[in-house]
């Protein structure tokens, strides 16, 4: 019983870290219809960038954001505005496929060129400590990760709702032509947005570092999952991939008691494929995931 | 014209391996021969239907990974079961396909790589079936007193004949009412419909051939190399080199795949010849891929032509264009 709880707290505490690594998806797809296949590997690279800040300076690896969350913004606009704007609408959905994972394998070179693809590991004065909660026993950087994702998802969320901006990036995503022609700078909007995606994969890539080995062709492992919880949280929906992260890596954690690390993975391909069959359109998504 | 061209070419082909100066070229002759084979088998479905699927290395994985199997476990002929290997991936196929082809565009692609990475954990677990992490040798078809130059040299004639069928088969359904449906599901899929193509049946069915075909190529591939690893079986750089290799010669030109084939392909190994095996490939890949899509994305075949058609002599001062030209801007 105890080992069962144990495993649904970590559930609940992995959800969390899936859902912010998720967050990004849903942005880009739901600004321009684009699958980002370079999330993983940008994930990767903040993680890298965290490892390297705190080796460096010997730091917390927390403070590296302040240098990578505008880099990625940045970088997200320059990715929108750059490449992906140029696609010809007609092809956009199936050719920025193509453009961001060709992105993804350059981000990897490099990552492997750069730092070698040795396996690392961040060095964490607190790498060990436990907490009880619950009477379940949780790594405190698990928690860490947890309430990263809760801060950041929670400030996405209040971005998205209260702001004026977030008002014209939710208009942008359910109706372009509308959101145009009510005075919205589409094209700059959607730019922000990617950047925003990218913004949210700094702090990803940061809290997966804390708790994850993390080597070049790391991503590769990453895309499947996260895809699937887009999937399964309905293209384009931030909360409803939220909720399928949670649900998803409960399962995950709970699968793992009985079916062992390897087999458990296989849970998310096997919620993507029922859930193409039973509602293509996922879950949790509105209708923006019927037309695709 | 075409004729020479056709006759020129399989004469190459035919004459390759005693042109050959060593058995290394050889070797990476029958590599980029191998390359054009599944590139190939990708675009019947990538190039009739217009869906992209980056998953292709489950076909070609499985197909080495059935051939294998049935030679080791159910002791079949070499080329016996190479053939049933593939028959039994088409069938394999049909159930994925159902699945992926019920959703378009962006799905459709996340699918096709979900089913790799399915495809992976399961073949690097189940060691007691599979050989697991630590591969599978396949044993060769030809006896041991076959040398390995003779080796390459057969094989490269089994790939180039099977490229020789696949063509054939590409050529005849572009040709075909069912090769219209095709491409009129990767215009406009609505429209199509609503003009009575079965597209459901007919996207299927060109999925189907589209991996039996790589799945013989992947089982053509596993008989000469001799032993496959999960990790380069079902590896996403495989699928994605067949759609580089496909969109940088021309998805839509019967050609177009087997060209690519032969720039990427040479492109690689030169590089690793002379430079070792370097992560500067991945970034050149991710390059030449990034470039292709955004400046090339119909491919080395059609932009020639059209270089070719505005220099001919004749041309009207005023160009016409037709329809078809039109959507595609």
């Amino acid at each position: 019983m105890s080992l069962v709880f144990q495993s649904l707290v970590l559930g609940v505490l992995m959800g969390g870290l899936y859902a912010l690594l998720a967050a990004g998806l849903t942005l880009y797809f739901g600004v321009m219809r684009v699958v980002m296949i370079a999330h993983a590997a940008f994930l990767v690279l903040a993680a890298y960038l965290a490892w390297a800040f705190t080796v460096g300076t010997g730091l917390d690896p927390m403070l590296s954001l302040v240098v990578t969350v505008p880099l990625f913004f940045a970088v997200g606009v320059g990715v929108q505005r750059l490449l992906v704007a140029r696609l010809r609408p007609a092809t956009m959905t199936m050719m920025s496929v193509l453009l961001t994972f060709a992105v993804a394998l350059a981000v990897e070179g490099a990552l492997g060129l750069v730092f070698t693809g040795t396996h690392r590991r961040l060095p964490l004065s607190y790498a060990g400590a436990r907490l009880e909660l619950f009477g379940a026993s949780v790594a405190l950087v698990k928690l860490i990760a947890f309430g990263l994702a809760v801060v950041t998802l929670a400030g996405l969320h209040v971005l998205l709702k209260v702001t004026r901006f977030g008002q014209a990036l939710r208009a942008t995503m359910q109706h372009r032509e509308a959101a145009r022609l009510l005075g919205v700078d589409t094209d700059r909007v959607a730019g922000y947005g990617f950047g925003l995606g990218l913004a949210t994969a700094a702090v990803g890539g940061t809290a997966l570092a804390l708790d994850a080995t993390i080597y070049p062709s790391l991503h590769w492992a990453w895309i499947g999952p996260l895809m699937a919880i887009i999937v399964v949280g309905g293209l384009g929906s931030v909360g409803g991939a939220a909720i399928a992260a949670l649900l998803l890596g409960v399962g995950q954690n709970l699968l793992q008691l009985p079916l062992g690390t390897t087999w458990a993975q296989t849970f998310f391909y096997a919620a993507l494929f029922v859930t193409l069959i039973l509602r293509p359109q996922g879950f949790f998504g509105g209708r923006l995931a019927q037309r695709f | 014209m075409k004729a020479v061209g056709l006759v020129v070419l399989a004469a190459f082909l035919v004459a390759f391996p005693s042109l050959a100066s060593d058995p290394f070229v050889l070797s990476v002759g029958v590599v980029i021969a191998s390359y054009a084979v599944l590139a190939t088998g990708w675009n019947f479905v990538g190039g009739f239907t217009g869906y992209i699927s980056l998953g292709h290395a489950a076909y070609s994985g499985l197909g080495g990974y059935a051939t294998g199997l049935l030679i080791l476990r159910a002791g079949l002929n070499p080329w016996v079961a190479l053939v049933v290997g593939a028959l039994v991936v088409a069938v394999l196929a049909v159930p994925v396909g159902i699945a992926a082809l019920r959703v378009r565009g962006a799905s459709f692609v996340i699918v096709s790589i979900a089913v790799v990475l399915v495809l992976l954990l399961v073949f690097q677990s189940w060691g007691s079936v599979t050989g697991g992490s630590d591969g599978l040798r396949v044993p060769r078809p030809f006896d041991a007193d076959v040398l390995r130059p003779e080796q390459h040299q057969r094989f490269f004639h089994l790939h180039a004949v099977l490229l020789g069928v696949m063509l054939l088969c590409w050529w005849v359904i572009d040709r075909s009412r069912f090769g219209m449906g095709l491409k009129a599901i990767r215009e406009d899929e609505d429209k199509a419909r609503s003009l009575g193509v079965p597209t459901v049946r007919y996207k299927l069915a060109a999925f189907v051939v589209s991996a039996f075909f790589t799945a013989l190529g992947g089982g053509l591939y596993a008989l000469w190399f001799g032993f496959l690893d999960p990790i380069f079986q079902f590896s996403i750089l495989v699928g994605s080199n067949m759609v580089l290799m496909s969109l940088l010669g021309g998805v839509r030109s019967l050609f177009g795949p087997l060209v690519g084939a032969v720039v990427v392909g040479y492109a690689t190994e030169f590089s690793k010849a002379q430079y070792g095996d370097t992560q500067l490939h991945l970034v050149a890949m991710g390059v030449l891929l990034a470039v292709v899509v955004l400046f090339l994305p119909d491919g080395i075949i059609p932009a020639l032509r059209g270089l070719v058609a505005r220099l001919r002599p004749g041309q009207a001062s005023i160009r016409e264009v037709t329809q078809e030209e039109l959507v595609r801007r």
